[in-house]
């Protein structure tokens, strides 16, 4: 009955145009960005870095390392705004069009259907970054030769990440990073989806959530709050960045692991207690 | 089928439904009756479990639906007054994915009460085409689908073509006769309900006013329309005399039981009062509800409902 549910869920979920704007922008940006690196003096920058650091450019300007320099603006910018976008909607544009009420008039548990909605919604962030991840490296493999990687990103406030692997090496941790970005997505689908459970519209909740990553990376950027770093959520989206650190700073992943599937159970029962005490009204 | 024992929302400061005592009994079809805002929504809401009572109990096929909600509304159909779906899927597809949240239906099921309410052939297209008839269709078959023993309609025919009330009707007299169903309609078409209901309940400000059969309801009183030279000194004398019981619009009159017409005629020539006119008067469900709204304004205000 549960997977029922879950596919009910899913069905409604898949079955709206909107749900398909994320893949659609990303799909777009990832050509735009392809073709700024071929065409623009982009390439030549990270050929430069690369030579600088004794490193032949010909052997690393590959797939792999076009499509992580591919991914940080997608994930900065474009991968909180899809996210919470449907977070947001879960609950909310339901109780918004009244079908939230059709569907508590059945005796399934209020429990339950929040259940199943941000399982859907966990679901629907996998995909996308999976999607994100898969698109990235195919679009990069049709213009970039199979090679090694090369990973450079500065970190503000810290060192930055530099790394060279041979492919097989860099498609591993590629992947890994990947499992990463699908939790950070997951958290931020938890906060939209923990405001969508309170009675507010679909783009309140939303608005919100994206509120909520805003402020917290500018906390972290604030030298005032440099001891606290820790408690901004955005400073543990960090993850799938330091799996390319040499050598792989395992605590500090691990670390950020724990406090962002802390974060997902907290929104989570924020969410599922306040709606529990929901009057559903049309 | 439905039993409620002092119930009472209160949102806020306002009461949205106060010392709520209701008792459906099993097939019969029972009318809910109340202005907008009279509480029967809220009311509805609490028996549905979606709406938490401040205080009261309420059980629903024999379980109580703040404890045991799964059990109360397993065979439990309900219709709201606006129908809303889920547009950019096809009927069929939100009749399955709607039966997923009570129990597993099979195809053939849904096939039937897609024949039963009328939209074979039509099931497979997207719901944004359909009409608020066959919207209205929809809902029936979604409310159909767990085999329901007790069926809530809230407005069902609210927004529908005279056409459309009309098979609404037919559809909910069919239901009773066909498949045995108690069914509770509220409604604020008191023409719907004298047609439809054997008894209803009249709700204004949250508080219940009135509950019983529509017999009954049209003989709380025996109102005669009286025309006289002076109706204000006719009415006092006749209330000393103990002659009538009450008033409205000071043009009828209300007679104390074992009165006749024809006694209250000689007792007004007798007083010198000429009579003009005087016929006794059918009370109406709509005469019977707009007293029972007006007496109900002339006794304590309480806080205006949702």
């Amino acid at each position: 009955m549960f997977f029922l549910q879950l596919r009910s869920e899913l069905a409604k979920l898949f079955g709206k145009k909107r749900t398909y704007i994320g893949f659609g922008v990303f799909l777009l940006a990832q050509n735009l960005m392809l073709l700024a690196f071929r065409f623009s003096n982009w390439q030549k920058g990270t050929a430069r870095l690369l030579e600088s650091n004794g490193y032949l450019a010909t052997e690393f300007i590959s797939a792999l390392t076009v499509a992580v320099l591919m991914l940080i603006p997608q994930i900065l910018l474009l991968m909180p705004l899809y996210v919470t976008l449907v977070g947001g909607d879960l609950v909310a544009k339901e109780a918004e069009d009244g079908t939230l009420r059709m569907i508590l008039s059945r005796p399934i548990s209020r429990f339950r259907l929040l259940f199943t909605k941000w399982l859907t919604g966990v679901i629907f962030a996998a995909i996308l970054t999976v999607a994100l991840g898969a698109m990235a490296l195919f679009f990069a493999r049709c213009w970039f030769e199979w090679k090694g990687m090369f990973v450079f990103i500065p970190i503000p406030g810290g060192s930055p990440i530099f790394n060279v692997l041979d492919a097989a090496g860099g498609l591993k941790y590629y992947t890994l990073a990947h499992a990463f970005l699908a939790l950070n997505a997951c958290t931020m689908l938890s906060l939209a989806f923990m405001f969508s459970c309170f009675n507010m519209k679909p783009a309140a909740a939303t608005i919100l959530a994206i509120s909520l990553l805003f402020l917290s990376v500018v906390m972290e950027g604030m030298p005032f709050f440099a001891d606290w770093k820790d408690l901004a959520i955005t400073h543990h989206f960090r993850s799938w960045i330091l799996v390319f650190s040499k050598p792989m700073q395992t605590a500090q992943i691990a670390e950020s692991f724990s406090v962002l599937i802390g974060v997902n159970v907290t929104a989570f029962v924020i969410g599922a207690t306040h709606f529990h005490m929901r009057d559903i009204k049309s | 089928m439905i039993e409620l024992r002092g119930v009472s929302k209160q949102f806020g400061a306002r009461w949205a439904v106060r010392d709520l005592d209701l008792s459906v009994p099993r097939g019969e079809i029972f009318g809910l009756l109340g202005h907008n805002g009279a509480g029967k929504s809220t009311a509805i809401g609490m028996m549905l479990g979606q709406v938490w009572p401040t205080t009261g109990q309420l059980s629903i096929c024999g379980h109580d639906i703040t404890r045991d909600r799964a059990k109360a509304l397993h065979r439990v159909g309900a219709i709201f007054e606006t129908p809303v779906f889920y547009d950019y899927l096809s009927g069929r597809k939100n009749l399955e994915i709607l039966s997923h949240y009570t129990a597993p239906t099979s195809p053939e099921r849904i096939s039937k009460i897609v024949e039963w309410v009328g939209l074979t052939g039509r099931d497979g297209d997207k719901v944004s085409k359909y009409s608020h008839g066959m919207r209205t269709r929809l809902a029936l078959a979604q409310a159909l689908l767990p085999a329901p023993e007790l069926l809530i309609l809230d407005e069902p025919s609210d927004g529908l073509d005279p056409e459309g009330i009309h098979e609404m009707r037919l559809t909910i007299q069919r239901l009773q006769k066909e498949l045995g169903l108690t069914i509770l309609l509220s409604s604020h078409l008191l023409n719907e309900v004298e047609l439809l209901c054997t008894r209803i309940a009249v709700v204004n400000q949250g508080r219940k006013v009135f509950e019983g059969t529509l017999a009954e309801a049209k003989q709380t009183k025996q109102w005669i329309r009286l025309k006289v030279g002076d109706f204000t000194k006719a009415v006092a004398c006749l209330l000393t005399e103990k002659l009538i019981t009450d008033t409205r619009n000071e043009s009828h009159v209300a007679l104390a039981d074992g009165v006749r017409t024809d006694t209250l005629v000689r007792r007004l020539v007798a007083l010198d009062i000429p009579v003009f006119e005087i016929a006794q008067e059918e009370e109406t469900l709509e005469s019977f509800y707009l007293n029972l709204m007006q007496d109900s304004r002339a006794k304590k205000p309480l806080p205006a409902a949702h």
